[in-house]
């Protein structure tokens, strides 16, 4: 694991050493050579897990997550650089150290042995994506997402810590690769509903469930590009994967404690993706969107059924690399218009050509356009579903409906249409720009070949 | 065994041979002019290699499969790339790529002057590559792929004039319409996944479930779609709004079959389930019958084909309801002829007058335009089943096996009453746009002497006229036909035809120039296409945004959960904060019990002792 760790860790000596006008070129280039190394897991043994270290582990669940959090990071510093050309030197490398920090932090916690650990590394991400958004914002409005995104996430997460300490007193370790043949049956009784809750609800306000999803829309409008994108790829993964990585021990109680969060999202995912077809902040829709789909994982990772996990997995990574494409091609869209309203932007077909093609690549990747792993995913999602109820067709139909119509309104309005006279003089678009939508897409182009090495442990 | 893998090799070179000029993009060679008739030209010969696989199944008849590169294996189940060469691809596939070809050069005509006409033959390529998957798929993922494919493909060419806002409330319109069919395909595939374990063809006809009907309304629901069925079939006429080319390629020869394909492939499981059956035909009939109403008083020439496409379409789900899929496959072939050529004729009339597609402005063609309208006639003439023309070869079996069979007497009526309406709205279009005189703006210039035009829509002419006649009589008759039936049943179908055009001729020429008085119910329901976009496409998406809006949003998301969590929780702590402190900013109490303590204390000191 320190092939990995160790690198992430001296990318900050690389910033801070760096002369001015290298900082980005150096750091995106290492962080990429990073991403290349987190391959190398991708050649799982067939039964058993990597054992690297008692402290770090990579198994098939967890090796895309991780390689989706080391390809991000030079993503993200290419996407914040025109973000960042008005602030001083020192506090560019200050803002690039926060993401490498925010990286170190998420690589520990996708490959944690310990559940312990697991816990604090998944605090401590909280801190630099907090000073991410309240620093790096736009608005003033980014205090109070700020506020909310803290908030909403530790009082969600501190339960699970009591939780973890007494589930260590009674089975003696938490450890993630002893406890799934330690983990006792949790009966039927008012505690164990509550250590069901407590175990359930940090992960369930991370993804998040609906009702609990308030912070998102407004995290994710007022963080600045770097922070959305490493928001809805990443972050929100964090509450699938610990989702996923729990229930081995709250057996068999789940098959009780769902149904309402089961309904909850069925419920919400159709509320957000409704909401999507009203919003006129192209940023907002984005986000609503992410809940939409989140809501899909949720479903999946309750139902628990191999079929399940392979979708939540192959969902997850497929809606990080979609939306953080989608964050991109809103920002680009920021940056020359300077407004995120989405009426502003029309018929930008017109003007940028090449941007009008990523966009509709992004879009269908959003609905799921077969043979795309979004739809692997969904497609897993709604059969495991199906056979867990045969009703919630009707649901999953409307919201596949809903899905489609928001993404391709998101595109007319924005691609289509006639040009206004205020965007003549726009900047065209830089190959920066480009390349990074290519670097989103050509991953969900490749897993698209063999979507094998995404589908999770019990594919 | 040499002669199998000639089969395999060809079919496989025609679909390869389709991939080059989509790789070709990067290269100059997309930039250059000649872009397009490299397309074309890759497009024939894709066909004439397509016509080898094709002989050698009609000398030999056996079904084959391809299957190669392994996709994924989950759990038990197995996905790889294959293709299903069978009767219904083998066929269909020369069928679609001749069509293709003739529209594609008469799009080099009809889109000359568009900067972009490289990226539109791209687009129609590509569109032509996912309707070959959608055919030849051997597994239902592969089949969905090219399901999306030719939706999203139809998304993008119907809104080719992107700077127009009819444009692109049309191309939204008919994926809105799609995805509702595209979730009974997904439920379909949820079903046999789930029960049988399966998505391969071959292994969901071999298995023997009872109850098959969840599986088959999910695709019934998504050839519904498709193939632009009562309920949800607005889309197909908006979808006009796309480039001619485009209608007649997507929106009348291949895509909206695709839905009618979907079924035939499956009837193995339907044949048996006799609820479906029923439900199909009906379905199919009233599906006829309305949109053949609805054609009968439109007066934009396209609209009008449109309507009538839909009703074709309605014919053919009719023909599955009544158990006979090789029938209405039959129909699909020999419909693909005459109605891509009908576009086209209309796609040249609109061009030399100038873009207008008001047929009550159009008027004496019939001189001006020789060629077209001569086409024109005999597509009309194909598609309402004139003896010997391709449409008859179809369209008379299909009404004969209907008229034999124990088949619903109702929608049997309705089928009949919809065949004479075809005749009658043929009549109005070679009635207003041939006959009588120019009504047209004198200073157009009408040309029709481009060979591109003259030869595209000469090469379908011939299919419109001997193409059923080939391909029926190569055929092996997969059904029994009916040897005798009474006379009067053995020429129902022409009579009403007949019947039909001597009514709307007759009609015509009395009402034409007629006013009306006040417009009547029966002609307000027809133009208004039975009032169903006007309540459907009004109150439902209304009522769904402003659901959206005021519940979702603001109630729900601005409001409730607002309030509930963070404002509450904020509110109560401050609330209790105040409760708790003991600052509460009353100086005056604070100094009086200060003086009063001091004072109490005070007097207690001096009493202690």
């Amino acid at each position: 694991m320190l092939k990995i760790i160790m690198p992430t860790m001296m990318l900050i000596p690389l910033t801070w050493l760096s002369k001015h006008n290298m900082i980005w070129i150096n750091t995106t280039a290492y962080s990429m050579l990073i991403s290349l190394i987190s391959l190398m897991y991708l050649n799982q043994l067939p039964d058993n897990n990597l054992n690297l270290s008692p402290l770090f582990f990579v198994d098939s669940l967890s090796t895309p997550l991780l390689m989706l959090t080391t390809w991000l990071l030079p993503l993200m510093l290419m996407a914040s650089q025109h973000h960042l050309s008005k602030e001083t030197l020192t506090r560019k490398k200050l803002y690039i150290t926060m993401l490498v920090t925010l990286q170190l932090l998420l690589i520990m916690t996708f490959t944690a042995t310990e559940l312990i650990m697991f816990y604090i590394l998944f605090e401590a991400t909280l801190m630099p994506t907090l000073i991410i958004i309240t620093r790096w914002g736009n608005q003033t409005e980014r205090l109070n997402a700020g506020l909310y995104f803290l908030f909403y996430t530790l009082v969600g997460s501190l339960p699970l810590l009591i939780a973890l300490l007494w589930l260590q007193n009674n089975l003696g370790t938490l450890n993630l690769l002893v406890i799934q043949y330690w983990a006792q049956p949790l009966p039927n009784s008012w505690s164990n509903m509550l250590l069901w809750l407590a175990c359930m609800m940090a992960f369930m306000v991370k993804m998040p469930l609906y009702g609990l999803h308030l912070w998102l829309p407004k995290a994710h409008v007022e963080a600045p590009i770097a922070g959305s994108m490493v928001l809805a790829a990443v972050l929100l993964k964090l509450g699938g994967y610990g989702m996923m990585r729990i229930t081995v021990l709250l057996n068999p109680l789940t098959n009780h404690m769902a149904y309402p969060f089961m309904m909850l999202s069925l419920w919400g995912m159709i509320m957000t993706s409704s909401i999507c077809l009203r919003q006129t902040d192209l940023k907002s829709l984005i986000a609503y969107s992410s809940v939409s789909h989140m809501a899909l994982v949720i479903m999946a990772v309750l139902i628990q059924s191999p079929w399940s996990y392979a979708g939540a997995t192959a969902l997850m990574v497929a809606h990080g690399l979609t939306s953080s494409l989608l964050f991109c091609l809103a920002n680009s869209n920021y940056e020359r218009i300077h407004s995120r309203t989405m009426i502003l932007a029309r018929g930008l077909q017109m003007l940028l050509p090449l941007m009008a093609t990523w966009w509709l690549l992004a879009s269908l990747t959003n609905l799921a356009l077969p043979p795309t792993i979004n739809l692997v995913g969904e497609l897993f999602v709604v059969m495991s579903s199906f056979s867990w109820s045969n009703i919630t067709i009707i649901l999953m139909g409307v919201n596949i409906t809903i899905t489609a119509l928001y993404s391709l309104y998101m595109l007319i309005t924005t691609q289509r249409g006639k040009l206004t006279h205020h965007i003549k003089n726009i900047k065209p678009s830089f190959t920066r720009e480009n390349s990074l939508m290519v670097l989103h897409l050509l991953p969900l182009l490749l897993l698209s070949l063999n979507p094998k090495i995404i589908l999770g442990p019990i594919y | 065994m040499k002669v199998i893998n000639l089969f395999t090799s060809s079919i496989l070179v025609t679909l390869l041979m389709l991939t080059i000029p989509i790789m070709m993009t990067s290269t100059t060679l997309y930039t250059n002019k000649l872009y397009p008739q490299y397309v074309k030209t890759t497009t024939s010969y894709a066909f004439m290699i397509s016509l080898i696989p094709m002989m050698m199944f009609l000398y030999s008849g056996q079904d084959t499969m391809i299957s190669n590169w392994h996709w994924i294996t989950i759990q038990t189940m197995k996905l790889s790339l294959s293709f299903k060469l069978d009767y219904f691809s083998m066929i269909f596939v020369p069928v679609a790529l001749f069509v293709t070809w003739s529209i594609m050069e008469f799009s080099m005509w009809y889109m000359h002057s568009d900067p972009y006409i490289n990226r539109f033959f791209k687009y129609l390529l590509l569109f032509l590559i996912t309707m070959m998957i959608l055919v030849t798929a051997n597994n239902m993922f592969q089949l969905f792929i090219g399901w999306e494919g030719v939706g999203i493909m139809s998304f993008l060419l119907i809104g080719w004039w992107y700077g127009r806002t009819d444009a692109n409330t049309a191309a939204l319109q008919a994926i809105l319409y799609n995805r509702i069919g595209d979730v009974g395909f997904i439920l379909a595939m949820a079903w046999f996944l789930a029960n049988l374990n399966t998505w391969d063809l071959q292994q969901i006809f071999m298995t023997n479930h009872k109850n098959l009907s969840i599986p088959l309304t999910g695709l019934l629901l998504a050839a519904t779609g498709k193939s632009a069925q009562f309920g949800l079939h607005p889309w197909l006429p908006s979808a006009m709004e796309g480039p001619t080319p485009v209608s007649a390629l997507l929106h009348s020869s291949t895509m909206v079959v695709a839905g009618v394909f979907l079924l035939i492939r499956f009837h193995p499981l339907m044949e048996h389930n006799k609820t479906m059956q029923t439900i199909t035909l009906c379905l199919g009939a009233i599906t006829t019958l309305f949109t053949a109403i609805c054609a009968l008083t439109q007066n934009d020439i396209k609209k009008i084909i449109a309507f009538s496409t839909s009703s074709q379409l309605g014919l053919m789900i009719v023909t599955i309801g009544i158990n006979q899929p090789y029938l209405a496959f039959l129909h699909i072939c020999t419909h693909a002829f005459f109605k891509a050529m009908l576009f086209m004729c209309s796609g040249s009339i609109i061009h030399s007058l100038n873009d207008e597609q008001d047929v009550r402005k159009m008027g004496g063609l019939f001189k001006a335009l020789p060629f077209t309208t001569t086409s024109l006639i005999v597509g009309s003439l194909a598609l309402t089943g004139m003896p010997f023309l391709t449409g008859f070869y179809s369209k008379d079996l299909i009404i004969e096996t209907a008229n034999t069979s124990y088949t619903n007497a109702w929608a049997l009526l309705m089928t009949l009453v919809a065949t004479s309406m075809t005749a009658a709205y043929s009549t109005r279009i070679l009635f207003f746009a041939l006959l009588g005189q120019p009504r047209f703006n004198p200073t157009i210039t009408i040309n029709e002497s481009n060979p591109l035009l003259i030869n595209s829509i000469k090469r379908l002419l011939f299919g419109s006229i001997f193409a059923g006649f080939l391909i029926s009589y190569n055929i092996t008759p997969t059904t029994t036909p009916q040897v005798t039936m009474p006379h009067y049943l053995k020429t129902m179908a022409l009579t009403v035809t007949v019947l039909g055009f001597i009514l709307a001729l007759e009609l015509n020429l009395t009402t034409q120039n007629l006013k009306f008085k006040y417009p009547s119910n029966l002609f307000k329901f027809s133009n208004m296409l039975g009032y169903f976009p006007t309540t459907i496409h009004r109150l439902m998406p209304k009522a769904n945004l402003l659901m959206s809006q005021k519940s979702a949003s603001t109630l729900l998301d601005m409001i409730w959960l607002e309030k509930i969590l963070p404002k509450s929780v904020s509110h109560f702590q401050v609330k209790s904060s105040i409760i708790i402190t003991s600052q509460k900013g009353l100086i005056k109490l604070y100094f009086l019990s200060f003086m009063l303590t001091l004072a109490l204390s005070l007097l207690m000191l001096n009493f202690h002792e």
